[in-house]
């Protein structure tokens, strides 16, 4: 398959993910250097609280913006892009509103909760093989492997958020761990996996990944 | 060193070397013939270099299997026994630490001691390991493609880390040190109770929660596996820098897909270990660190390549490629030089 789309909108949210992934990469090889240089390991467990808490501030507004550009991102599988803009404008609105009234926790929550929605949503049309979801390429395992992927990345994050409470965070994390293990697979070997199936005659030219 | 431990270290180390030395071997002549395919217009005796290249992962093979065999032996003749009288006095200590713990010790059968049950990959023969799964997937790479410059590129980095096998991380010369070194203490105590009841204290728990935890044989097998699919792919990004070819990148896309399944589920599989040995306060270790920086560009590199067939993107997803790579030897080398849970040193 051949993609000819230039500057497409998920062309730029793709350099905009890679540019927040590139601050978080930068912010963890820092948290690397000052644990080595701070002898943290060393100190009491209230510094080394303390310093989690401070690398938690100093990471969590890149999660924040990453939590935003995959509301974005899950939305842009069912609308348009005239309809994604206007569905941005009011996602923002709906956090600054939360933020303002119910905290800064509460509006990610919000924003998550939208998110697992419609990627669910995402995942239920991809599953029933339904041709109005937008996605880059084409082929029934490939959309459905993605679509589960992406549900697993939006499940770990809320997953964090859930951590004091042992037994449903390492019950949701299992969750997390069979979407994204099935993601993976269905995603990357979909080929295969269309072959496996059956349907292979019908599947492969569609599921092949060529750049040429 | 007791009798037991040289009857199973003597034999090991003696076929082992023999296997290191016609590995080195090997791969000096592999490597020869990839630097002339590497430096060449056209290919240079390819099927020597292809039957070079089969010997390798030949001798990699018996050498693991050979890894097996001591693991077998320690497994069956090193258990820790206790004479039967003072079993029931160890379960009593054993039943007050898990009365105050999250997660309980077994107690001691006496018809059933507890054994060892080390995995493959731990001190030096993880090296052993990583490099083996290079070496099957770089061939696998080399079947599939026609350029006879990154068939030579491949045996070449082989022979670099084979060397580095051979010099600096043997695992046949000294078999697991740090093992032998732990439980000698142990064998040493003899018949006295109390010398083998403190020794065991010391040794039981790292046998639970270290060398027979399932995570062992689950989390490094994995990661180890896409270092060497990161390899692979670190190889086709360099020469995507110089050639735009795309039975290249298809072949470095494939083994980077191989190499991000087995990061993300090796990941995956570490965090509920993580919780169960270290409570809450690991999440900011520096090996964490490293590896969530790891994974996140690994994410924008598969992302990245969606848009490939532009040409900025082409140079940009092969640079990634390349940043992955040593990202990953960052990752790796951050055991050795930064403490935390992690650490090597």
């Amino acid at each position: 398959m051949t993609i000819e789309k230039k500057n497409s909108y998920d062309f730029y949210l793709i350099l905009a993910t890679a540019l927040v992934l590139a601050v978080i990469s930068g912010i963890c090889v820092y948290g690397m250097f000052y644990f080595k240089f701070a002898q943290l390991q060393q100190l009491d467990p209230v510094t080394k609280g303390a310093y989690m808490e401070w690398m938690n501030q100093l990471v969590s507004p890149f999660i924040i913006v990453l939590i935003v550009l995959l509301a974005i991102c899950v939305p842009k599988r069912l609308l348009p892009t005239e309809w994604l803009n206007r569905f941005a404008l009011a996602l923002l609105i709906v956090v600054l509103v939360t933020t303002w009234f119910r905290g800064v926790v509460m509006a990610l929550m919000v924003t998550l909760g939208i998110t697992l929605s419609l990627q669910l949503l995402v995942l239920v049309m991809a599953l029933a093989g339904s041709g109005r979801l937008n996605f880059e390429r084409k082929g029934y395992w490939l959309r459905v492997g993605s679509s589960s992927l992406h549900l697993g990345l939006v499940l770990f994050i809320l997953d964090l958020f859930l951590y004091k409470n042992h037994a449903l965070h390492l019950a949701l994390f299992w969750v997390t761990t069979v979407a994204t293990v099935f993601g993976m697979t269905a995603c990357f070997y979909s080929p295969a996996i269309a072959k496996w199936a059956g349907g292979f005659s019908q599947e492969n030219s569609s599921e092949n990944e060529d750049l040429s | 060193m007791n009798l037991i431990m040289q009857s199973i270290t003597g034999p090991f180390s003696y076929i082992g070397q023999g296997i290191m030395i016609a590995l080195l071997a090997f791969s000096l002549l592999g490597g020869i013939m990839g630097v002339m395919n590497v430096s060449r217009k056209d290919s240079v005796a390819f099927p020597v270099l292809q039957w070079t290249f089969v010997g390798i992962n030949l001798i990699f093979m018996a050498g693991f299997v050979l890894i097996c065999w001591l693991h077998y032996q320690i497994y069956q003749t090193l258990p820790l026994e206790f004479p039967e009288a003072i079993v029931p006095l160890v379960n009593q200590q054993l039943e007050l630490i898990n009365a105050q713990a999250q997660y309980a010790f077994p107690l001691l059968d006496p018809a059933h001691p507890p054994r060892y049950v080390i995995p493959l990959w731990v001190e030096n023969e993880k090296y052993y390991f990583w490099f083996t799964c290079y070496s099957f997937m770089a061939f696998f790479a080399f079947l599939h493609t026609a350029s006879h410059r990154l068939k030579g590129a491949l045996v070449v980095l082989l022979t670099l880390q084979i060397s580095i096998l051979y010099w600096f991380a043997n695992p046949f010369s000294q078999p697991l040190p740090k093992f032998f070194s732990e439980i000698g203490a142990w064998y040493a105590a003899g018949d006295d109770p109390r010398q083998m009841f403190g020794e065991f204290m010391r040794l039981y728990p790292r046998m639970i929660f270290y060398y027979n935890t399932h995570y062992m044989w689950l989390h490094p097998p994995m990661l180890f596996l896409s270092y060497s699919a990161i390899t692979v792919t670190f190889i086709t990004s360099v020469f995507m820098l110089v050639k735009r070819d795309v039975e290249i990148e298809t072949l470095g896309y494939d083994s980077a897909k191989f190499g991000y399944f087995m990061l993300t589920l090796g990941m995956l599989l570490g965090y509920p270990w993580a919780l169960q040995a270290w409570g809450p306060n690991w999440w900011w270790d520096p090996k964490i660190c490293s590896s969530i920086m790891m994974w996140a560009i690994y994410s924008t590199y598969l992302h990245t390549r969606l848009y490939a067939n532009k040409k900025l993107m082409w140079y940009f997803t092969s640079i990634l490629g390349i940043v992955c790579f040593v990202a990953m030897i960052f990752t790796f080398i951050s055991s050795f030089y930064f403490p935390g849970e992690h650490t090597f040193q």
